[in-house]
């Protein structure tokens, strides 16, 4: 099983996510953006987070020029996984595989703190054993308003592609409980087919119970499942 | 098939992209009131233009002209020509120095750029760019495209003369679309369409020696042709562009920089600001010369990596040389 993990100059959670599959028994595959491997040779994609390329121009508006972004169209024609979390959620929604935008907080702060998710209505195997449950994960951005125009937000919904919305401890998607105005609490999409993620909120910071909570692990275990079978 | 029969030229059509101009000996003056036939002005204005759409085209230039066919002849692409022509002044003569009451001969430190509105009729009169847009006859974007062309095209053919000690003292351009929407140089580049002085003695070698019954017309037209045809390798003249690309985040997207700039705004001694928007502007420049295909690299440049068109709309200026970016 090969999970190639991006490290793009600027990313810095490259290393979490890593720990992350350590923890499940599996040794993630660090890919330098400068090393130009071939992304063929991966079962699956995990973006990591961070700041690549200082955020220049726009969150993850350079990452997605590299040549390895030019590969990830193909990698996910054919059906493998790709993971984007934080900095790669906005390098996937810069390369259009994923729909819409991740733009400048309301509160034009960088927020770091733990929040709440809840999962609904997703067919992607990515989000097994998620759904209706209230997860525990941190985010740590200053773009991460979820921003695309009310017809494609309606087919975003429609098409059971919203992964994650912000909420409230009990569950309840609240105005008070989105941290950074995405439109509504979006914090996480998959595309149509179910088989790329993207999402603001850190699950592999959230994978072990010293840090405080284990709520994200599951995403990482859906995976590996999804890999084996 | 005759598709135009102008003053000194004719133009059949060749197929549905290409045409044939067909240079005649017939030359005129003040809109037509003089005119006379010049043995041999229809082939030297041909050969002259044939070597300056040589020169553009080698130093990157998109022009009409595809290859001389006969000595009067050139193939050309079949374009629509703009109503608007540019004039490209060095030095004060003709017409400005009449509009302005100048003496002949000023030279400027920066070259005057004119649009003249082509139509005999009318007398070709001055049209400001403003005018031309609201009239509709050019888009802004092209009225910036076209003068950045005419001062590299200015820069290009200065130089080249200078080389054959000519003086460049003003020229015209004619633009024309192609089918497919490039903008393209058209028309002649002869010496019916510039202005040109011998370097040491001022001798008048262009047009203006029909006008003002100068007599030798032909012989100074040929000499021009002569000594363009010695000019048998090109300087490298490191033509460059520079644009100003300035990024804006659409009406409908929340501009949280902006919204906390105009607070604080506010809450000083400014009164009556009601909106304030947060944008980007880069600065590009370019080893080559304007052109539609610049034009058509910055858009994509703009609109896939420096703007994301989900949330931001984007605008674009091209410029002539590399000083516009000193700001
Ligand atoms: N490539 C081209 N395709 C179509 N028309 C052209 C092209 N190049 C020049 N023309 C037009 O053909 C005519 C050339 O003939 P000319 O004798 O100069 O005419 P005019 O009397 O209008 O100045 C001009 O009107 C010019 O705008
Ligand atoms: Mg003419």
């Amino acid at each position: 099983m090969k999970i190639g993990v991006t490290k793009y100059p600027g990313t810095n959670n490259e290393q979490d996510v890593l720990r992350a599959l350590s923890e499940l028994n599996v040794k993630g595959i660090l890919v330098k953006q400068y090393e130009n491997k071939p992304l063929d040779d991966f079962d699956a994609l995990i973006i990591a987070g961070g700041f690549s390329y200082g955020d220049y121009l726009r969150p993850g508006a350079l990452a997605a020029q590299s040549p390895m972004m030019e590969e990830l169209q193909h990698f996910v024609d054919s059906g493998r996984f790709v993971i984007g979390v934080c900095n790669g959620f906005q390098i996937l929604c810069e390369t259009k595989i994923l729909p819409g935008v991740l733009t400048t907080n309301t509160s034009t702060k960088f927020i770091s703190k733990w929040i709440y998710l809840k999962s609904e209505n997703s067919n992607s195997p990515l989000l097994r054993n998620t759904n209706g449950k209230v997860l525990r994960l941190p985010i740590a951005h200053f773009d991460g308003r979820y921003y695309d125009k009310e017809k494609e937000i309606e087919l975003l919904k429609s098409k059971n592609q919203v992964a994650f919305q912000y909420c409230d401890e009990n569950g309840d998607i609240t105005l008070e409980s989105n941290p950074n105005g995405s439109v509504n609490n979006i914090a996480g999409i998959t595309n149509s087919r179910g088989n790329v993620l993207g999402l603001m909120p850190h699950p592999e910071r959230a994978s072990f119970e010293y840090l405080g909570s284990k709520d994200g692990i599951q995403i990482f275990e859906n995976l590996l499942e999804e890999i084996k079978c | 098939m005759v598709v135009y029969s102008g003053k000194a030229k004719d133009v059949i059509e060749v197929d549905e992209d290409s045409v044939k101009i067909v240079f005649r000996d017939s030359i005129s003056a003040f809109d037509g009131i003089k005119k006379e036939e010049i043995t041999d002005k229809g082939k030297i204005n041909c050969l002259i233009s044939t070597k300056l759409f040589e020169i553009l085209n080698d130093y990157g230039f998109e022009t009409h002209f595809i290859k001389k066919l006969t000595d009067t002849e050139l193939m050309c692409k079949r374009v629509e020509i703009l109503p608007v022509e540019v004039v490209c002044r060095n030095y004060s003569a003709g017409s400005l120095c009449k509009r302005y009451g100048l003496n002949k001969g000023i030279e400027f430190d920066v070259p005057l750029i004119e649009f003249f509105v082509k139509d005999d009729e009318l007398h070709d009169p001055l049209i400001t760019s403003d005018v031309a847009i609201v009239l509709g006859m050019i888009e802004k974007k092209e009225a910036i495209l076209l003068e950045a062309i005419t001062r590299a095209v200015n820069e290009t053919l200065r130089k080249i003369f200078e080389s054959i000690s000519l003086i460049l003292v003003d020229f015209k351009l004619e633009f024309g679309k192609t089918s497919n929407g490039r903008i393209v140089i058209a028309d002649e580049i002869s010496a019916d369409t510039m202005r040109l002085w011998e370097k040491e003695s001022g001798e008048i070698k262009d047009k203006d020696r029909y006008r003002q019954n100068l007599g030798d017309v032909i012989i100074h037209y040929k000499d021009i042709q002569e000594r363009l045809e010695q000019i048998k390798s090109l300087p490298p003249l490191h033509l460059k562009s520079s644009v100003r690309v300035i990024i804006k985040l659409k009406e409908s997207v929340l501009d949280p920089a902006g919204e906390v700039t105009l607070r604080s705004l506010k809450r000083k001694e400014f009164k009556n600001i009601e909106d304030v928007r947060v944008g980007k502007s880069s600065f590009l420049l370019f080893s080559e010369t304007p052109s539609f295909a610049l034009q058509e690299k910055i858009e994509k440049i703009s609109r896939d990596i420096l703007s994301n068109p989900l949330i931001e709309n984007h605008s674009y200026e091209i410029y002539f040389g590399s000083d516009k970016l000193q700001v």
